[in-house]
Protein backbone atom coordinates (compact mmCIF):
# COMPACT_ATOMS: atom_id res chain seq x y z
CA UNK A 1 0.00 0.00 0.00
CA UNK A 2 2.66 2.54 0.87
CA UNK A 3 4.75 1.57 -1.88
CA UNK A 4 2.00 1.75 -4.15
CA UNK A 5 1.31 5.39 -2.67
CA UNK A 6 4.76 6.41 -3.49
CA UNK A 7 4.90 5.38 -6.54
CA UNK A 8 1.76 7.18 -7.43
CA UNK A 9 3.68 10.27 -6.19
CA UNK A 10 6.30 9.96 -8.14
CA UNK A 11 6.03 12.44 -10.99
CA UNK A 12 5.37 15.20 -8.05
CA UNK A 13 8.62 14.23 -5.99
CA UNK A 14 10.49 14.17 -9.10
CA UNK A 15 9.68 17.85 -10.13
CA UNK A 16 10.48 19.20 -6.84
CA UNK A 17 14.10 17.47 -7.13
CA UNK A 18 14.94 18.89 -10.55
CA UNK A 19 13.78 22.37 -8.84
CA UNK A 20 16.04 21.85 -6.27
CA UNK A 21 18.84 20.02 -8.61
CA UNK A 22 18.80 23.32 -10.55
CA UNK A 23 18.78 26.04 -7.85
CA UNK A 24 21.27 25.53 -5.13
CA UNK A 25 19.98 23.42 -2.74
CA UNK A 26 17.41 24.59 0.00
CA UNK A 27 17.61 23.33 3.29
CA UNK A 28 13.74 22.94 3.99
CA UNK A 29 13.68 20.74 1.05
CA UNK A 30 15.91 18.15 2.07
CA UNK A 31 13.09 15.98 3.62
CA UNK A 32 11.38 15.47 1.05
CA UNK A 33 14.44 15.27 -1.22
CA UNK A 34 16.10 12.09 0.46
CA UNK A 35 14.06 9.95 -1.30
CA UNK A 36 16.25 7.41 -2.62
CA UNK A 37 14.49 6.24 -5.82
CA UNK A 38 13.74 9.67 -7.05
CA UNK A 39 17.14 10.72 -6.20
CA UNK A 40 18.68 8.22 -8.74
CA UNK A 41 16.05 9.58 -11.19
CA UNK A 42 17.71 13.04 -11.05
CA UNK A 43 21.06 11.33 -11.37
CA UNK A 44 20.72 10.03 -14.76
CA UNK A 45 18.48 12.47 -15.47
CA UNK A 46 21.55 14.95 -15.14
CA UNK A 47 23.45 12.64 -17.17
CA UNK A 48 21.11 12.29 -19.89
CA UNK A 49 20.76 16.29 -20.01
CA UNK A 50 25.16 16.68 -19.90
CA UNK A 51 24.84 13.86 -22.57
CA UNK A 52 22.24 16.10 -24.60
CA UNK A 53 23.97 19.11 -24.63
CA UNK A 54 26.76 17.96 -26.15
CA UNK A 55 25.06 16.66 -29.58
CA UNK A 56 23.56 20.22 -31.07
CA UNK A 57 20.11 19.51 -31.35
CA UNK A 58 19.99 22.03 -34.42
CA UNK A 59 22.46 21.94 -37.62
CA UNK A 60 23.44 25.33 -36.85
CA UNK A 61 26.48 26.44 -39.32
CA UNK A 62 28.05 28.91 -38.02
CA UNK A 63 26.99 32.44 -39.34
CA UNK A 64 29.40 34.54 -41.77
CA UNK A 65 28.34 37.47 -41.04
CA UNK A 66 25.56 39.70 -39.27
CA UNK A 67 23.80 39.74 -42.24
CA UNK A 68 23.58 36.37 -43.05
CA UNK A 69 22.70 35.21 -39.98
CA UNK A 70 19.74 37.57 -40.08
CA UNK A 71 18.92 36.55 -44.05
CA UNK A 72 19.24 33.08 -42.27
CA UNK A 73 16.75 33.49 -39.41
CA UNK A 74 13.92 35.04 -42.13
CA UNK A 75 14.04 32.13 -43.79
CA UNK A 76 13.57 30.07 -40.70
CA UNK A 77 10.77 32.33 -39.96
CA UNK A 78 8.82 31.61 -43.23
CA UNK A 79 9.70 27.87 -43.16
CA UNK A 80 7.72 27.55 -40.03
CA UNK A 81 5.52 29.82 -41.30
CA UNK A 82 4.87 27.01 -44.15
CA UNK A 83 4.66 24.94 -40.83
CA UNK A 84 1.51 26.56 -39.66
CA UNK A 85 -2.51 25.27 -39.33
CA UNK A 86 -4.19 28.20 -40.56
CA UNK A 87 -7.99 28.53 -40.14
CA UNK A 88 -10.15 26.76 -42.45
CA UNK A 89 -13.06 29.36 -43.50
CA UNK A 90 -15.60 27.67 -41.88
CA UNK A 91 -13.57 27.98 -38.13
CA UNK A 92 -12.68 31.25 -39.42
CA UNK A 93 -17.25 32.55 -40.09
CA UNK A 94 -17.91 30.81 -36.61
CA UNK A 95 -15.27 32.20 -34.47
CA UNK A 96 -15.99 36.06 -35.99
CA UNK A 97 -19.14 35.14 -35.54
CA UNK A 98 -19.33 34.04 -31.70
CA UNK A 99 -16.77 37.19 -31.21
CA UNK A 100 -19.28 39.43 -32.94
CA UNK A 101 -22.31 38.44 -30.56
CA UNK A 102 -20.55 38.27 -27.28
CA UNK A 103 -19.15 42.02 -28.17
CA UNK A 104 -22.49 43.05 -29.37
CA UNK A 105 -23.88 41.20 -26.02
CA UNK A 106 -21.10 42.94 -24.09
CA UNK A 107 -21.46 46.52 -25.23
CA UNK A 108 -25.48 46.11 -24.66
CA UNK A 109 -25.22 45.17 -21.11
CA UNK A 110 -22.70 47.57 -20.62
CA UNK A 111 -24.65 50.55 -22.42
CA UNK A 112 -27.91 49.34 -20.05
CA UNK A 113 -25.45 49.89 -17.04
CA UNK A 114 -24.24 53.19 -17.97
CA UNK A 115 -27.99 54.63 -19.21
CA UNK A 116 -29.14 53.31 -15.75
CA UNK A 117 -26.40 54.32 -13.78
CA UNK A 118 -26.11 57.70 -15.57
CA UNK A 119 -29.77 58.16 -14.41
CA UNK A 120 -29.22 57.50 -10.88
CA UNK A 121 -26.20 59.53 -10.49
CA UNK A 122 -28.17 62.55 -12.44
CA UNK A 123 -30.78 61.90 -10.37
CA UNK A 124 -28.76 62.14 -7.00
CA UNK A 125 -26.10 64.76 -7.48
CA UNK A 126 -28.06 66.78 -10.95
CA UNK B 1 -25.00 28.32 -31.41
CA UNK B 2 -27.56 30.76 -29.79
CA UNK B 3 -28.84 27.17 -27.48
CA UNK B 4 -24.92 26.96 -26.81
CA UNK B 5 -25.44 30.19 -24.90
CA UNK B 6 -28.37 29.02 -23.71
CA UNK B 7 -27.14 25.95 -22.09
CA UNK B 8 -23.94 27.91 -20.71
CA UNK B 9 -27.05 29.50 -18.49
CA UNK B 10 -28.34 25.99 -17.79
CA UNK B 11 -24.75 24.79 -16.18
CA UNK B 12 -24.91 25.62 -12.44
CA UNK B 13 -21.54 26.17 -11.95
CA UNK B 14 -21.06 28.06 -15.30
CA UNK B 15 -23.95 30.43 -14.45
CA UNK B 16 -23.08 31.63 -11.00
CA UNK B 17 -19.68 32.59 -12.97
CA UNK B 18 -21.04 34.39 -15.49
CA UNK B 19 -23.44 36.27 -13.28
CA UNK B 20 -20.64 37.00 -10.94
CA UNK B 21 -18.62 38.24 -14.01
CA UNK B 22 -21.48 40.20 -14.81
CA UNK B 23 -22.27 41.39 -11.28
CA UNK B 24 -18.66 42.46 -10.93
CA UNK B 25 -18.77 44.60 -14.39
CA UNK B 26 -22.07 46.30 -13.01
CA UNK B 27 -20.18 47.31 -9.71
CA UNK B 28 -17.19 48.47 -11.66
CA UNK B 29 -19.35 50.90 -13.75
CA UNK B 30 -21.41 52.05 -11.21
CA UNK B 31 -17.98 53.23 -9.93
CA UNK B 32 -16.96 54.61 -13.20
CA UNK B 33 -20.66 56.73 -12.90
CA UNK B 34 -19.83 57.75 -9.32
CA UNK B 35 -18.64 61.01 -8.95
CA UNK B 36 -15.70 61.91 -6.78
CA UNK B 37 -16.69 63.73 -3.29
CA UNK B 38 -15.67 67.78 -3.74
CA UNK B 39 -16.19 67.60 -7.82
CA UNK B 40 -19.45 69.24 -9.00
CA UNK B 41 -21.23 66.76 -11.22
CA UNK B 42 -23.46 69.19 -13.22
CA UNK B 43 -20.30 70.92 -13.95
CA UNK B 44 -18.80 68.21 -15.20
CA UNK B 45 -21.12 67.08 -17.17
CA UNK B 46 -20.91 70.37 -18.96
CA UNK B 47 -17.51 70.44 -19.78
CA UNK B 48 -17.56 66.82 -21.34
CA UNK B 49 -20.74 68.24 -23.67
CA UNK B 50 -18.37 71.16 -24.83
CA UNK B 51 -15.66 68.92 -24.98
CA UNK B 52 -17.92 66.47 -27.07
CA UNK B 53 -19.10 69.13 -29.55
CA UNK B 54 -15.15 71.29 -30.02
CA UNK B 55 -12.78 70.35 -32.14
CA UNK B 56 -9.92 69.44 -30.11
CA UNK B 57 -10.61 66.51 -27.89
CA UNK B 58 -8.73 66.20 -24.86
CA UNK B 59 -4.98 65.43 -24.59
CA UNK B 60 -5.94 62.01 -22.53
CA UNK B 61 -8.33 60.22 -25.45
CA UNK B 62 -6.28 56.74 -24.92
CA UNK B 63 -6.49 56.70 -21.28
CA UNK B 64 -10.32 57.83 -20.95
CA UNK B 65 -10.61 55.47 -23.69
CA UNK B 66 -9.12 52.74 -21.07
CA UNK B 67 -10.97 53.76 -17.99
CA UNK B 68 -14.14 53.55 -19.67
CA UNK B 69 -14.76 57.69 -19.86
CA UNK B 70 -14.46 57.77 -16.12
CA UNK B 71 -11.34 59.79 -16.52
CA UNK B 72 -12.96 62.50 -17.60
CA UNK B 73 -15.60 62.72 -15.04
CA UNK B 74 -13.11 62.62 -12.44
CA UNK B 75 -15.70 59.57 -10.99
CA UNK B 76 -14.60 57.65 -7.88
CA UNK B 77 -12.91 54.81 -10.78
CA UNK B 78 -10.83 57.56 -12.70
CA UNK B 79 -7.87 55.86 -12.80
CA UNK B 80 -9.37 52.86 -13.55
CA UNK B 81 -7.11 49.93 -14.05
CA UNK B 82 -4.02 51.59 -15.68
CA UNK B 83 -2.17 52.03 -12.66
CA UNK B 84 -2.35 48.07 -11.57
CA UNK B 85 -1.17 47.34 -15.03
CA UNK B 86 1.85 49.79 -15.12
CA UNK B 87 2.68 48.49 -11.70
CA UNK B 88 2.84 44.90 -13.13
CA UNK B 89 4.45 45.87 -15.83
CA UNK B 90 6.97 47.48 -13.77
CA UNK B 91 7.20 44.42 -11.57
CA UNK B 92 7.60 41.88 -14.52
CA UNK B 93 10.70 43.82 -16.04
CA UNK B 94 12.12 44.11 -12.67
CA UNK B 95 11.95 40.49 -12.29
CA UNK B 96 14.61 40.00 -15.08
CA UNK B 97 16.43 42.61 -13.24
CA UNK B 98 16.82 42.48 -9.36
CA UNK B 99 18.23 38.69 -8.57
CA UNK B 100 15.65 38.66 -5.66
CA UNK B 101 12.66 39.37 -7.62
CA UNK B 102 13.69 36.50 -9.58
CA UNK B 103 14.36 34.09 -6.68
CA UNK B 104 11.29 34.86 -5.24
CA UNK B 105 9.45 33.73 -8.84
CA UNK B 106 11.52 30.62 -8.83
CA UNK B 107 9.88 29.98 -5.38
CA UNK B 108 6.88 29.05 -6.74
CA UNK B 109 3.67 30.04 -4.81
CA UNK B 110 4.44 31.76 -1.93
CA UNK B 111 6.98 34.09 -3.95
CA UNK B 112 4.71 34.60 -6.68
CA UNK B 113 2.08 35.58 -4.07
CA UNK B 114 4.62 38.34 -2.34
CA UNK B 115 5.41 39.55 -5.89
CA UNK B 116 1.71 40.25 -5.88
CA UNK B 117 1.96 41.98 -2.83
CA UNK B 118 4.69 43.94 -4.13
CA UNK B 119 2.56 44.77 -7.28
CA UNK B 120 -0.51 45.81 -5.61
CA UNK B 121 1.73 48.42 -3.08
CA UNK B 122 3.47 49.87 -6.36
CA UNK B 123 -0.46 50.40 -7.77
CA UNK B 124 -0.88 52.13 -4.81
CA UNK B 125 1.60 54.44 -4.66
CA UNK B 126 1.15 54.68 -8.56
CA UNK B 127 -2.61 55.43 -8.24
CA UNK B 128 -1.57 58.57 -5.58
CA UNK B 129 0.79 59.90 -8.06
CA UNK B 130 -1.62 59.65 -10.80
CA UNK B 131 -4.71 61.01 -8.80
CA UNK B 132 -2.56 63.93 -7.39
CA UNK B 133 -1.52 64.95 -10.90
CA UNK B 134 -5.17 64.63 -12.34
CA UNK B 135 -6.64 66.64 -9.32
CA UNK B 136 -3.92 69.30 -10.10
CA UNK B 137 -5.03 69.36 -13.70
CA UNK B 138 -8.82 69.77 -13.04
CA UNK B 139 -8.15 72.17 -10.50
CA UNK B 140 -6.07 74.35 -13.32
CA UNK B 141 -8.60 73.55 -16.17
CA UNK B 142 -6.30 71.43 -17.73
CA UNK B 143 -7.87 68.28 -18.02
CA UNK B 144 -10.74 69.93 -20.37
CA UNK B 145 -7.43 71.68 -22.63
CA UNK B 146 -9.21 75.15 -20.19
CA UNK B 147 -12.17 74.92 -22.87
CA UNK B 148 -14.25 74.69 -19.94
CA UNK B 149 -12.87 77.04 -17.31
CA UNK B 150 -15.86 79.37 -16.71
CA UNK B 151 -17.88 75.92 -14.88
CA UNK B 152 -14.98 74.92 -12.53
CA UNK B 153 -15.04 71.40 -11.69
CA UNK B 154 -14.13 71.07 -8.29
CA UNK B 155 -15.91 74.16 -6.98
CA UNK B 156 -14.20 76.61 -4.09
CA UNK B 157 -17.65 77.85 -2.06
CA UNK B 158 -18.14 74.84 -0.16
CA UNK B 159 -17.69 76.29 3.17
CA UNK B 160 -14.53 73.60 3.35
CA UNK B 161 -10.92 74.43 3.38
CA UNK B 162 -9.86 73.97 -0.06
CA UNK B 163 -7.35 71.75 1.28
CA UNK B 164 -9.43 69.10 2.49
CA UNK B 165 -11.28 68.36 -0.57
CA UNK B 166 -8.33 67.86 -2.58
CA UNK B 167 -6.94 65.37 -0.27
CA UNK B 168 -10.60 63.54 0.19
CA UNK B 169 -9.87 63.53 -4.04
CA UNK B 170 -7.08 62.23 -3.93
CA UNK B 171 -7.53 59.52 -1.26
CA UNK B 172 -10.79 58.29 -3.07
CA UNK B 173 -9.28 57.63 -6.47
CA UNK B 174 -6.60 56.16 -4.63
CA UNK B 175 -9.00 53.63 -2.98
CA UNK B 176 -11.12 53.63 -6.02
CA UNK B 177 -7.94 51.77 -7.58
CA UNK B 178 -7.32 49.75 -4.81
CA UNK B 179 -11.21 48.69 -5.44
CA UNK B 180 -10.71 47.80 -9.02
CA UNK B 181 -7.56 46.79 -8.54
CA UNK B 182 -9.55 44.04 -6.03
CA UNK B 183 -12.35 43.75 -8.71
CA UNK B 184 -10.08 42.23 -11.25
CA UNK B 185 -8.58 39.52 -9.01
CA UNK B 186 -12.12 38.32 -8.06
CA UNK B 187 -12.81 37.73 -11.93
CA UNK B 188 -9.82 35.93 -12.34
CA UNK B 189 -10.26 34.01 -9.31
CA UNK B 190 -14.47 33.72 -9.11
CA UNK B 191 -15.19 34.64 -12.89
CA UNK B 192 -14.22 33.79 -16.44
CA UNK B 193 -11.52 35.40 -18.06
CA UNK B 194 -8.31 37.42 -16.78
CA UNK B 195 -9.97 40.10 -14.74
CA UNK B 196 -7.25 42.77 -15.47
CA UNK B 197 -8.27 42.47 -19.60
CA UNK B 198 -11.88 42.00 -18.74
CA UNK B 199 -12.06 45.51 -16.87
CA UNK B 200 -10.47 46.90 -19.97
CA UNK B 201 -12.74 45.21 -22.32
CA UNK B 202 -15.43 46.63 -20.37
CA UNK B 203 -13.96 50.23 -20.28
CA UNK B 204 -13.52 49.91 -24.08
CA UNK B 205 -17.10 48.13 -24.46
CA UNK B 206 -18.34 51.30 -22.63
CA UNK B 207 -17.03 54.01 -24.78
CA UNK B 208 -17.24 52.39 -28.49
CA UNK B 209 -20.93 53.22 -29.20
CA UNK B 210 -20.46 56.68 -28.26
CA UNK B 211 -17.68 57.20 -30.29
CA UNK B 212 -19.07 55.34 -33.33
CA UNK B 213 -22.10 57.54 -33.16
CA UNK B 214 -19.48 60.26 -33.08
CA UNK B 215 -17.92 59.60 -36.41
CA UNK B 216 -22.15 59.35 -37.43
CA UNK B 217 -22.43 62.84 -36.40
CA UNK B 218 -19.55 64.34 -37.64
CA UNK B 219 -18.83 62.57 -40.82
CA UNK B 220 -22.21 60.51 -42.12
CA UNK B 221 -23.24 57.64 -42.34
CA UNK B 222 -21.52 56.48 -45.64
CA UNK B 223 -18.19 57.19 -43.49
CA UNK B 224 -19.74 55.12 -40.41
CA UNK B 225 -21.11 52.16 -42.36
CA UNK B 226 -16.70 52.42 -43.78
CA UNK B 227 -15.49 52.39 -40.69
CA UNK B 228 -18.05 49.29 -39.42
CA UNK B 229 -16.56 47.29 -42.65
CA UNK B 230 -13.06 47.87 -41.83
CA UNK B 231 -13.43 47.25 -37.95
CA UNK B 232 -14.90 44.42 -39.37
CA UNK B 233 -12.26 43.23 -41.21
CA UNK B 234 -10.01 43.93 -38.59
CA UNK B 235 -11.69 41.29 -36.22
CA UNK B 236 -11.67 38.89 -39.29
CA UNK B 237 -8.47 39.16 -39.18
CA UNK B 238 -7.34 38.92 -35.79
CA UNK B 239 -9.40 36.09 -35.23
CA UNK B 240 -7.25 34.29 -38.56
CA UNK B 241 -3.69 34.99 -36.92
CA UNK B 242 -5.24 34.36 -32.91
CA UNK B 243 -6.19 30.84 -34.29
CA UNK B 244 -3.25 30.00 -36.51
CA UNK B 245 -1.12 27.76 -34.79
CA UNK B 246 2.05 25.81 -35.24
CA UNK B 247 1.57 21.95 -33.87
CA UNK B 248 4.76 20.21 -33.13
CA UNK B 249 3.93 16.30 -33.14
CA UNK B 250 4.41 14.90 -29.54
CA UNK B 251 4.40 10.52 -29.63
CA UNK B 252 3.74 8.91 -26.24
CA UNK B 253 5.77 5.85 -25.26
CA UNK B 254 3.33 2.62 -24.46
CA UNK B 255 3.83 1.57 -20.72
CA UNK B 256 1.60 -0.50 -17.90
CA UNK B 257 0.82 1.56 -14.79
CA UNK B 258 -0.41 -1.90 -13.08
CA UNK B 259 -2.89 -3.64 -15.43
CA UNK B 260 -3.65 -0.70 -17.69
CA UNK B 261 -1.83 -0.09 -20.84
CA UNK B 262 -1.66 3.48 -21.14
CA UNK B 263 -0.35 5.90 -23.60
CA UNK B 264 1.17 5.08 -27.10
CA UNK B 265 -0.64 7.70 -28.00
CA UNK B 266 0.18 10.76 -30.67
CA UNK B 267 -0.70 14.37 -29.94
CA UNK B 268 1.02 17.50 -30.78
CA UNK B 269 1.62 21.18 -28.88
CA UNK B 270 -0.47 23.65 -30.34
CA UNK B 271 1.74 26.68 -30.64
CA UNK B 272 -0.26 29.92 -31.50
CA UNK B 273 1.62 32.51 -34.01
CA UNK B 274 0.47 34.57 -31.19
CA UNK B 275 1.25 32.90 -28.35
CA UNK B 276 1.49 36.31 -26.09
CA UNK B 277 -2.53 37.33 -27.00
CA UNK B 278 -3.57 41.21 -26.19
CA UNK B 279 -1.59 41.79 -23.37
CA UNK B 280 1.60 42.95 -25.07
CA UNK B 281 -0.61 45.66 -27.10
CA UNK B 282 -2.03 46.33 -23.42
CA UNK B 283 1.65 46.59 -21.76
CA UNK B 284 2.96 48.86 -24.34
CA UNK B 285 0.29 51.40 -24.67
CA UNK B 286 0.39 52.29 -21.33
CA UNK B 287 3.76 51.95 -21.09
CA UNK B 288 3.61 54.75 -23.73
CA UNK B 289 1.14 56.59 -21.31
CA UNK B 290 4.24 57.16 -18.69
CA UNK B 291 6.09 60.08 -20.24
CA UNK B 292 2.88 61.99 -21.18
CA UNK B 293 1.69 61.12 -17.20
CA UNK B 294 5.31 63.17 -16.33
CA UNK B 295 5.03 65.95 -17.99
CA UNK B 296 1.50 66.55 -16.18
CA UNK B 297 4.51 67.73 -13.15
CA UNK B 298 5.97 70.24 -14.79
CA UNK B 299 4.59 73.42 -15.62
CA UNK B 300 2.13 73.14 -18.81
CA UNK B 301 1.68 76.84 -19.67
CA UNK B 302 5.44 77.62 -19.78
CA UNK B 303 7.42 74.19 -21.76
CA UNK B 304 10.57 73.84 -22.09
CA UNK B 305 12.23 72.75 -24.61
CA UNK B 306 12.51 69.43 -23.41
CA UNK B 307 8.87 69.15 -22.38
CA UNK B 308 7.92 70.50 -25.66
CA UNK B 309 9.88 68.16 -27.61
CA UNK B 310 8.94 65.48 -25.71
CA UNK B 311 5.08 66.45 -26.34
CA UNK B 312 5.72 66.73 -29.74
CA UNK B 313 7.41 64.12 -30.58
CA UNK B 314 6.48 60.83 -28.20
CA UNK B 315 2.72 61.86 -26.58
CA UNK B 316 1.25 62.85 -30.19
CA UNK B 317 0.05 59.48 -31.38
CA UNK B 318 0.34 61.08 -35.20
CA UNK B 319 3.97 61.41 -34.52
CA UNK B 320 6.42 59.43 -36.59
CA UNK B 321 8.57 59.09 -33.60
CA UNK B 322 5.47 58.12 -31.06
CA UNK B 323 4.61 55.17 -34.10
CA UNK B 324 7.83 53.44 -33.94
CA UNK B 325 7.92 53.25 -30.49
CA UNK B 326 5.13 51.79 -30.00
CA UNK B 327 5.62 49.64 -32.69
CA UNK B 328 9.21 48.43 -31.21
CA UNK B 329 7.28 48.33 -27.60
CA UNK B 330 4.66 45.69 -29.08
CA UNK B 331 7.10 43.53 -30.45
CA UNK B 332 9.59 43.79 -27.76
CA UNK B 333 6.47 42.97 -25.04
CA UNK B 334 5.60 40.10 -27.16
CA UNK B 335 8.79 38.25 -26.83
CA UNK B 336 8.81 39.26 -23.12
CA UNK B 337 5.64 37.74 -22.42
CA UNK B 338 5.82 34.51 -24.47
CA UNK B 339 9.21 34.18 -22.66
CA UNK B 340 7.47 34.93 -19.35
CA UNK B 341 4.44 32.45 -19.87
CA UNK B 342 5.76 29.51 -21.95
CA UNK B 343 9.09 27.87 -20.59
CA UNK B 344 10.26 25.40 -22.93
CA UNK B 345 12.66 23.92 -20.88
CA UNK B 346 9.76 23.09 -18.29
CA UNK B 347 7.57 21.01 -21.16
CA UNK B 348 10.43 19.41 -22.42
CA UNK B 349 11.21 18.02 -18.81
CA UNK B 350 6.94 17.21 -18.52
CA UNK B 351 6.90 15.30 -21.64
CA UNK B 352 10.04 13.29 -20.68
CA UNK B 353 8.30 12.29 -17.56
CA UNK B 354 5.76 10.77 -18.94
CA UNK B 355 7.31 9.13 -22.02
CA UNK B 356 6.74 11.83 -24.61
CA UNK B 357 9.28 13.03 -27.52
CA UNK B 358 9.04 14.95 -30.25
CA UNK B 359 9.64 12.50 -33.83
CA UNK B 360 13.19 12.53 -34.45
CA UNK B 361 14.10 14.85 -31.58
CA UNK B 362 15.81 13.65 -28.30
CA UNK B 363 13.82 14.45 -25.24
CA UNK B 364 15.55 16.54 -23.05
CA UNK B 365 17.82 19.60 -23.96
CA UNK B 366 17.70 19.02 -27.30
CA UNK B 367 13.47 19.19 -26.96
CA UNK B 368 13.57 22.20 -25.20
CA UNK B 369 16.51 23.82 -27.49
CA UNK B 370 13.92 22.81 -30.79
CA UNK B 371 10.99 24.27 -28.82
CA UNK B 372 12.98 27.57 -28.29
CA UNK B 373 14.49 27.78 -31.67
CA UNK B 374 10.42 27.33 -33.45
CA UNK B 375 8.62 29.38 -30.80
CA UNK B 376 11.47 32.81 -31.45
CA UNK B 377 10.79 32.36 -35.46
CA UNK B 378 7.07 32.15 -35.09
CA UNK B 379 6.87 34.62 -32.44
CA UNK B 380 8.52 37.22 -35.33
CA UNK B 381 5.42 37.14 -37.60
CA UNK B 382 3.19 37.42 -34.54
CA UNK B 383 4.46 40.41 -32.82
CA UNK B 384 4.45 42.17 -36.40
CA UNK B 385 0.99 41.27 -36.70
CA UNK B 386 0.11 42.93 -33.20
CA UNK B 387 2.91 45.99 -33.95
CA UNK B 388 0.83 46.56 -37.67
CA UNK B 389 -2.68 46.07 -36.34
CA UNK B 390 -2.10 48.24 -33.43
CA UNK B 391 -0.60 51.76 -35.45
CA UNK B 392 -3.06 51.18 -37.68
CA UNK B 393 -5.29 53.96 -36.03
CA UNK B 394 -2.03 56.31 -36.04
CA UNK B 395 -1.82 56.03 -39.91
CA UNK B 396 -5.49 57.45 -39.63
CA UNK B 397 -4.36 59.97 -37.87
CA UNK B 398 -1.59 61.20 -40.54
CA UNK B 399 -4.14 60.44 -43.42
CA UNK B 400 -7.19 62.49 -42.22
CA UNK B 401 -6.83 66.07 -40.80
CA UNK B 402 -5.83 65.64 -37.14
CA UNK B 403 -8.43 66.92 -35.18
CA UNK B 404 -11.67 64.95 -35.70
CA UNK B 405 -10.40 61.63 -35.33
CA UNK B 406 -8.37 62.23 -32.26
CA UNK B 407 -10.40 59.81 -29.85
CA UNK B 408 -10.23 56.87 -32.90
CA UNK B 409 -10.92 53.75 -31.43
CA UNK B 410 -11.58 51.47 -34.28
CA UNK B 411 -8.92 49.52 -36.72
CA UNK B 412 -6.17 48.93 -34.05
CA UNK B 413 -5.33 48.70 -29.96
CA UNK B 414 -9.02 48.90 -28.82
CA UNK B 415 -10.32 45.83 -31.49
CA UNK B 416 -7.57 44.21 -31.08
CA UNK B 417 -8.07 43.87 -27.29
CA UNK B 418 -11.90 43.61 -27.76
CA UNK B 419 -11.73 40.79 -29.85
CA UNK B 420 -8.40 38.99 -28.11
CA UNK B 421 -10.56 39.29 -24.83
CA UNK B 422 -13.33 38.25 -26.63
CA UNK B 423 -12.41 34.84 -28.18
CA UNK B 424 -10.74 34.24 -24.88
CA UNK B 425 -13.18 34.32 -22.73
CA UNK B 426 -15.74 32.48 -24.97
CA UNK B 427 -12.73 29.79 -25.17
CA UNK B 428 -12.59 29.66 -21.59
CA UNK B 429 -16.21 29.60 -21.34
CA UNK B 430 -16.58 26.83 -24.04
CA UNK B 431 -13.76 24.49 -22.46
CA UNK B 432 -16.05 24.96 -18.95
CA UNK B 433 -18.84 24.08 -21.06
CA UNK B 434 -16.91 20.87 -22.52
CA UNK B 435 -17.04 19.39 -19.20
CA UNK B 436 -20.69 18.95 -19.30
CA UNK B 437 -21.94 18.84 -22.57
CA UNK B 438 -20.17 18.25 -25.69
CA UNK B 439 -21.55 20.89 -28.03
CA UNK B 440 -20.15 24.43 -27.88
CA UNK B 441 -20.44 27.73 -29.18
CA UNK B 442 -17.84 26.54 -31.71
CA UNK B 443 -19.04 23.80 -33.80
Amino acid sequence: MAERKRRGEDPADDNLNDETFEDTVDAEDDDVADEPVSRGGTATLSKAKAEAADSPAKEKKPGRGPFARIGRFFREVVAELRKVIWPTRNELLTYTAVVIVFVAVMMTVVALLDFGFAKGVLAIFG
Amino acid sequence: MLSAFLSAFRTPDLRKKLLFTVAIIAVYRLGATLPSPGVSFSNVQKCIDIMESGATSGVFSLLNLFSGGALLSLSVFALGIMPYITASIILQLLTVVIPRLEQLRKEGQSGQAKITQYTRYLTLGLAVLQSSAFVALARSGQLFSNQCDQFPIVPENTGLPMWITLVALVITMTAGTGVVMWLGELITDRGVGNGMSVLIFTSIAARLPSEGWAIKESRGWAWFIAVLALVLLVITLVVFIEQAQRRIPVQYAKRMIGRKMYGGTSTYIPLKVNQAGVIPVIFASSLLYLPQLILQFFDQNDPGPVQSWVQNNIVDPASWIHIVIYFLLIIFFTYFYVSITFNPTEVAENMKKYGGFVPGIRPGKPTADYLDFILSRITLPGSLYLGVISILPNFFFIWLDNNQFQNFPFGGTAVLIMVGVGLETVKQIESQLMQRNYEGFLR
